[in-house]
């Protein structure tokens, strides 16, 4: 390492450069943030303005000798302390300041002193109340009558109060709700879902992991006619995209009967050319020594490829794994098109989260947790094999 | 019973050039037969072809009167000890050596005993049970030994084993490789291109150049009796003088002139060579082991048979000197090789190296008085290589 | 070396393998093998016969076809090992491997298939989601073995792991059978034992026994020997016997369906099986033309244009108004819509990667942590990551818009949008949105790619650099990017293809569907998919996809020749 400059300027320049990639990351991960807070939130929670990121519940009290069952707790508008709901569709009259009319001032109907006097708002003809506000007696009219809540103060100290309960602010603590994970696995099916895709990445990763060693250690190691133009084939079919063989594919499934199947994702897919060229590559960085060694032992060539070659080949296969898994897990377009919308037991996590959080989406939270259930599992595999793969990139050499 | 014959065996490459060309060689059972040559000699390519790990292109390859052109590596009986050894490397030592009687699913409590008295004999008991990673050189090389020796083959085959190793433990595994291959008397085929190996260890020795055999013999008889100049100058180190000079016969008494020199040869010489009394006026390659040369003092040899050098360099060797001098005379080009005539060698002449009684101090730049025991020198016809006849 | 008595015993006849029958045995039985042949040959014709005599009515017009091809080829094929074998001609024993092993794949196959054993993996999803539990249990167990073997090998002496390897064996053992007796498989098994009784299956299965055995016994050594075999005759065998399920599957689930689009395309073909009428390039015809047309105003329409066509824009050019028409208006607009889309997405998603995977190679502790952070997103799956922007995007309470707005009351200058921006549902901001899910999705990976390129960068360049006296920028902008001009070839080419292809982020993401609003995020394979799927035209469909193809193609083969040209760094 050469010698780094020292001083302020290199610190702040080293300290900007944490600060873009600190930056670039919080970015990334964001999203996710968001994602794993709506997940947690109770639906009605998820559409308030400004979105936060805290999911929150209300705060309910339960206090027997105070008469609070499960109460909401809330916070009224001028006064202070914390109050509990114990009554709704309380009887409520609006009382509007004749100075001020735009206070609102909520009072049981029976208060307030009627007086002979009228006043005119709005071209309409009030009469005039007197009302007790904080020791003073203040003109009021009488806007409306309404029903609102009764609200005992938590402390059990002083009068309950009446007020419009849209005027009161609900206590809200942090509070995730972590039913909303068992609700979308039972009610919204994300269960059978999700083991149909366990299945279907299981079986698709192991057997692309079978017939790419069988494949790669062919075209590696046992020098047939015609190898090079059947890899130069192999190569080529690299360049046709997917999309030219969504219909005739689909085709085939029809007459063999296997739409509407989970096997339509399965075995079509078990082959792959890109995980032959990946253990073509790896084998034949392996000296070919060992191999030699091997056959004067007097091993067949499938003796020498499982028990010499496939031991020695685990990054390699640990990354075709990888990736096998990745693109099993977050297949979305073929199985769109093979399975019916409609089923509900053939579903993969995909397929059930983009008709869920489709546009007409009504529990978004159920959503966002299935949305994160679905995600979770493709993070953490990577997290964890990513060692095998991001250093594979640059060096294929063994030992 | 495991003798190994050649018969015109050749491996030619689909873009013409011959590896191996029609090789001839037959190895009797229990025999070392050691093959050296310089690098792209075929001495590699002919062992892949007995090992069936090449194709034989031509000729008959047969493995006790059995021909095995068409024999799978695995069916041929027969063990081989890679340069870089091929060990296994996610197997431990035992898992290893035991691997081809495990593919011969072989009972699982034999093959342990079998394992264990390889490993005993080669000093590797206690490694049993570790990866060839957590092993040195040597020891690792004793592994592959291990491995082709637990299955008592018929013809051991071995590609430049010690080439990888260091010159002291190189010569300790020499020793036990030869000691190994007299008490199994399993027949062996040693490659190698250092002629000192060749020479230590082989019961006969074949040379080979460019796919042609130049001779197979004992090591001795490589060494006294050379073929043809390639073999003379490729086997004994340093490598012998060759020094074109002109014959003259006077009265019986045959001399050789070279540069500014003129030597009577000794009687010996020319009753080896009795070629040379017909040859007054032409040239021949006068050929030199360093050995044959003395300081004049130290033997008693007539004038005629001393020469004068300047000392360009002299090597202290502990039991003897060797001293660089030159001739200026253009070098020997051995048959077809085509010396550069823009080369500096060619301007520097031909490069010579006597060797001298050790006790002696040599300066650089020193003119010294050199004996020749001609009786023991060599004579080649420049035409074909040949010894003289 | 110490003493011991291995040349004592006897040679463990390692090598000298028992080869199998004598000679005379192989001999005797070489004329059954002849005998299966022409059974072959006979079942051959029995499935012609077949496939005559079903007619339209019991099988679809691909599926007889189908046979009938199947059946002459059967009978060539089994008629000329016959006579291969029989002659004792060279060929003769590749010819009858080749045979009886294609058979017996094929017959397996059907086997299978008559006990709906494929559609029955399918059916494994039930079991799995009854049994999900004790797979769970299972998945342990077999990982406890992985590990432990994992801890053995770097420990060969302790015999801890050898135990903690067999405790995983037991655990996975208990898991299976609480697996098989919670996922309840009796229906499964009593359609199997249904089926196989019947004829068609019992036959299958005995054509596939005699087929492997037939194979088995070809295979020997001994018969190779009377065949004159050759060492690389075995090793041809051999190596496509290796390669055989790979490429059987190439073949059918590949090569084979590419065949067939190409071939459909040049159709015309509403559903499966019916009417189907070539009608050659028409398709293609149908999705490219465009008709220019000189207008009288600004607005005109159809009248203009040729029949057929639609509008699909104008143009004020030179001061003339002109009408451009497409027959196939929807396709042309989604290609106009990937074109903004890749001109907009790809830099976005390359030129950051380049600038980050610079500092991440340099040498800064906590690097590795921000590379794994910054390729989280290519790994979450689209369609989650998709409902998540989705979210963002929302016009009255996501983020984007909230951010949005709390920058514009802090820093003056930001020109916030006016509040409620409906990012999804605007023409002009839909396909945007589409762009930044896309470019942050593929920034990590690409991100990655050139790091790879980064390392192949020798190191004494920058240290001459250095000694040079050039500073970060120069060496960034002199020596980093045109030293990794390759890989951003590479990773321009690549991101375009996936661009090109976008399909899944619209799909979740557009509304009011797919490629609203107003066919402002229709692309070329939304486009297909409705083509196909929707309104079934598949030969339509299949043309749109070879012109897509064509389109993606011309990177493919950018990225190819560059390859070829002896690339230096680039991706291995």
């Amino acid at each position: 390492m050469s010698v780094k400059r020292k001083g302020p300027k290199a610190t702040a320049v080293r300290v900007a450069t944490y600060a873009l990639l600190i930056t670039v990351a919080i970015i990334v991960l964001f999203p996710f943030v968001v994602a794993v807070s709506t997940s947690m939130k109770r639906n009605t929670d998820i559409f308030t303005y400004p979105p936060s990121l805290i999911p929150r519940t209300e705060t309910t009290v339960t206090d027997p000798e105070l008469g609070f069952d499960s109460a909401t707790v809330y916070e009224l508008p001028g006064r202070d302390g914390e109050y509990a709901l114990v009554e709704d569709d309380v009887p409520i009259a609006e009382f509007r300041r004749l100075d001020d009319p735009e206070v609102i001032i909520a009072r049981p109907p029976t208060d307030g002193l009627e007086t002979d006097r009228t006043t005119v708002v709005d071209g309409d003809e009030e009469t005039v109340y007197l009302l007790d506000v904080d020791g003073e007696e203040v003109e009021v009219f009488r806007a409306r009558l309404t029903v609102g809540g009764l609200f005992a103060p938590l402390d059990g100290e002083g009068e309950s109060v009446v007020e419009l309960v849209n005027l009161a602010t609900p206590e809200r603590i942090f509070g995730p709700r972590f039913e909303n994970f068992s609700e979308v696995i039972t009610e919204k099916n994300l269960g059978r879902s999700l083991t149909n895709t366990v299945l279907v990445t299981i079986a698709v990763v192991v057997g692309q992991i079978v017939t790419s060693i069988l494949g790669g250690y062919a075209f590696a190691r046992i020098d047939f006619t015609g190898r090079d133009k059947l890899f130069l084939l192999y190569l080529g079919s690299v360049m046709i995209p997917f999309v030219v063989l969504i219909i005739p594919l689909f085709q085939l499934m029809l007459q063999l009967g296997w739409t509407d199947n989970l096997v339509a994702l399965i075995i079509p897919f078990v082959f792959t050319a890109y995980g032959t060229f990946l253990m073509r590559q790896f084998f034949l960085g392996i000296p070919k020594e060992i191999e030699e060694a091997a056959l004067i032992d007097g091993a067949s060539r499938s003796t020498i490829l499982w028990k010499v070659m496939v031991p020695l080949a685990r990054p390699a296969i640990a990354t075709l794994a990888t990736f096998g898994f990745l693109y099993a897990w977050n297949s979305f377009f073929w199985p769109l098109v093979i399975i019916n919308s409609g089923n509900p037991d053939n579903g993969l996590l995909t397929l059930t989260l983009a008709t869920l959080g489709g546009r007409s989406s009504t529990d978004t939270n159920l959503v966002f947790a299935g949305a994160v259930l679905a995600m979770t599992p493709p993070i953490l595999v990577f997290l964890f094999a990513q060692r095998y793969f991001v250093e594979n990139s640059a060096s294929s050499g063994l030992k | 019973m495991s003798a190994v014959t050649f018969s015109q065996v050749t491996k030619r490459y689909k873009d013409g050039p011959k590896a191996v060309d029609a090789l001839d060689l037959e190895i009797a059972d229990g025999e070392f037969m050691v093959l050296v040559g310089p690098s792209g000699c075929g001495k590699s390519t002919a062992l892949r072809m007995l090992a069936g790990l090449e194709e034989i292109t031509g000729g008959e390859l047969s493995i006790d009167d059995q021909v095995v052109n068409d024999l799978p590596p695995g069916d041929r009986d027969i063990a081989m000890v890679f340069q870089n050894y091929a060990l296994y490397p996610h197997m431990t030592v035992r898992e290893n050596i035991g691997f081809a009687l495990e593919v011969a699913k072989m009972d699982k409590n034999e093959a342990k005993r079998y394992v264990e008295d390889a490993a005993e004999m080669l000093g590797l008991t206690e490694y049993l049970d570790r990866l060839p990673k957590a092993l040195s050189g040597g020891q690792r090389q004793r592994v592959a030994m291990g491995r082709a020796i637990v299955r008592s083959p018929k013809v051991f085959l071995m590609d430049e084993p010690l080439s990888n190793l260091d010159a002291k433990l190189r010569v300790q595994m020499r020793s036990d490789i030869i000691q190994l291959q007299a008490r199994l008397g399993t027949t062996m085929v040693y490659v190698t291109h250092d002629q000192i190996e060749a020479m230590t260890m082989g019961h006969r020795v074949a040379v080979m150049r460019n796919g042609i055999l130049q001779q197979v013999a004992p090591p001795q008889q490589l060494y006294l009796v050379p073929a043809n100049l390639f073999v003379a100058s490729f086997i004994g180190s340093p490598a012998m003088n060759l020094i074109t000079s002109e014959v003259t016969v006077e009265r019986g008494e045959v001399f050789v002139s070279f540069a500014d020199h003129r030597v009577r040869l000794a009687p010996g010489a020319v009753e080896r060579y009795p070629g040379l009394l017909e040859r007054h006026g032409s040239e021949v390659i006068f050929g030199m082991r360093p050995e044959h040369f003395a300081l004049a003092g130290d033997i008693d040899v007539a004038d005629d048979q001393i020469i004068g050098v300047d000392v360009d360099l002299a090597e202290a060797m502990g039991a003897e000197v060797h001293v660089h001098t030159r001739f200026d005379i253009p070098p020997v080009s051995i048959d077809g090789e085509m010396v550069d005539p823009d080369d500096d060698a060619v301007l520097d002449g031909t490069p010579i190296i006597a060797r001298i009684d050790g006790i002696h101090i040599v300066a650089m730049g020193e003119h010294i008085r050199l004996a020749l025991k001609t009786h023991l020198a060599h004579f080649f016809d420049p035409a074909d290589g040949r010894p003289l006849r | 070396m110490a003493d011991t008595t291995v040349t004592g015993r006897e040679s463990p006849a390692v090598g000298r393998r028992d080869r199998g029958p004598a000679a005379q045995d192989v001999q005797r039985r070489l004329p059954l093998v002849v005998l299966w042949h022409l059974g072959g040959v006979a079942s051959a014709v029995v499935m012609m016969l077949l496939a005559s005599r079903t007619g339209e009515e019991e099988l679809p017009a691909t599926i007889g076809v189908f046979l009938r091809v199947f059946a002459i080829g059967t009978f060539i094929a089994h008629a000329a090992a016959a006579f291969g074998v029989q002659q004792r001609r060279r060929w003769g024993r590749t010819a009858s491997l080749v045979v009886s092993y294609l058979t017996f794949v094929v017959t397996i196959v059907a086997f299978v298939h008559q006990l709906d054993g494929f559609t029955a993996i399918g059916k494994l999803g039930e079991g799995l989601s009854k049994a999900f539990v004790p797979f769970l249990v299972v998945s342990v167990g077999l990982l406890w073995v992985l590990l432990a073997g994992q801890i053995a090998t770097n420990r060969p002496t302790a015999p801890g792991p050898r135990l903690l390897r067999r405790a995983g064996w037991v655990v996975a053992a208990i898991g299976s059978a609480w697996f098989v007796v919670a996922a309840d498989p009796s229906g499964l098994i009593s359609v199997v034992l249904e089926r196989i009784v019947q004829p068609v299956t019992i036959a299958t299965l005995l054509l596939a026994a005699a087929s492997f055995a037939a194979t088995r016994f070809m295979w020997q050594r001994e018969v190779g020997r009377i065949f004159g075999t050759t060492a690389s005759t075995e090793r041809t065998l051999t190596g496509l016997a290796f390669l055989s399920p790979n490429l059987l599957g190439f073949l059918f689930f590949f090569a084979g369906p590419v065949l067939f689009s190409l071939i459909v395309s040049f159709y015309d073909w509403k559903t499966t099986g019916t009417s189907r009428s070539f009608v050659g390039i028409d398709n293609y015809t149908q999705a490219l033309s465009l008709d220019f047309a000189s207008a009288p105003a600004a607005n005109a329409g159809v009248e203009v244009l040729k029949s057929n066509y639609q509008v699909l824009m104008h143009l004020d050019w030179f001061g003339q108004n002109w009408v451009i028409g497409a027959r196939d208006v929807t396709f042309w607009l989604s290609l106009r819509n990937i074109t903004v889309f890749l001109v907009l997405a790809v830099p976005l998603s390359v030129l950051p990667a380049l600038g980050l995977s610079s500092i991440l190679a340099s040498q800064l502790r906590g690097m590795k942590i921000f590379r794994a952070v910054y390729f989280i997103p290519s790994v979450a799956g689209v369609i989650g990551v998709a409902i998540i922007w989705g979210q963002l995007f929302q016009s009255t309470v996501g983020w984007i818009n909230y951010l949005i707005k709390r920058a514009g009351d802090i820093l003056p200058f930001v020109d916030a949008p006016a509040e409620g921006q409906a990012w999804l549902s605007s023409n002009s901001t839909a396909l945007l949105a589409m762009v930044i899910v896309f470019a942050w999705m593929s920034f990590g990976f690409n991100t990655v790619l050139y790091l790879a390129g980064h390392q192949a960068i020798p190191k004494e360049l920058y240290e001459a650099a250095e000694i040079d006296g050039a500073r970060a920028w120069k060496i960034f902008r002199r020596i980093t990017v045109p030293q990794l001009r390759n890989t951003t070839f590479y990773v321009l080419i690549t991101t375009s293809i996936l661009a090109l292809q976008l399909f899944d982020i619209v799909w979740i993401l557009s509304t009011p569907q797919p490629g609203g609003p107003d066919n402002a995020t229709m692309t070329p394979v939304i486009a297909l998919y409705n083509e196909a799927f929707k309104d079934n035209n598949r030969g339509y469909a299949s043309a749109l996809a070879w012109v897509l193809f064509a389109i993606i193609f011309v990177f493919t083969f950018a990225q190819f020749r560059r390859d070829r040209e002896g690339a230096t760094g680039g991706m291995a």
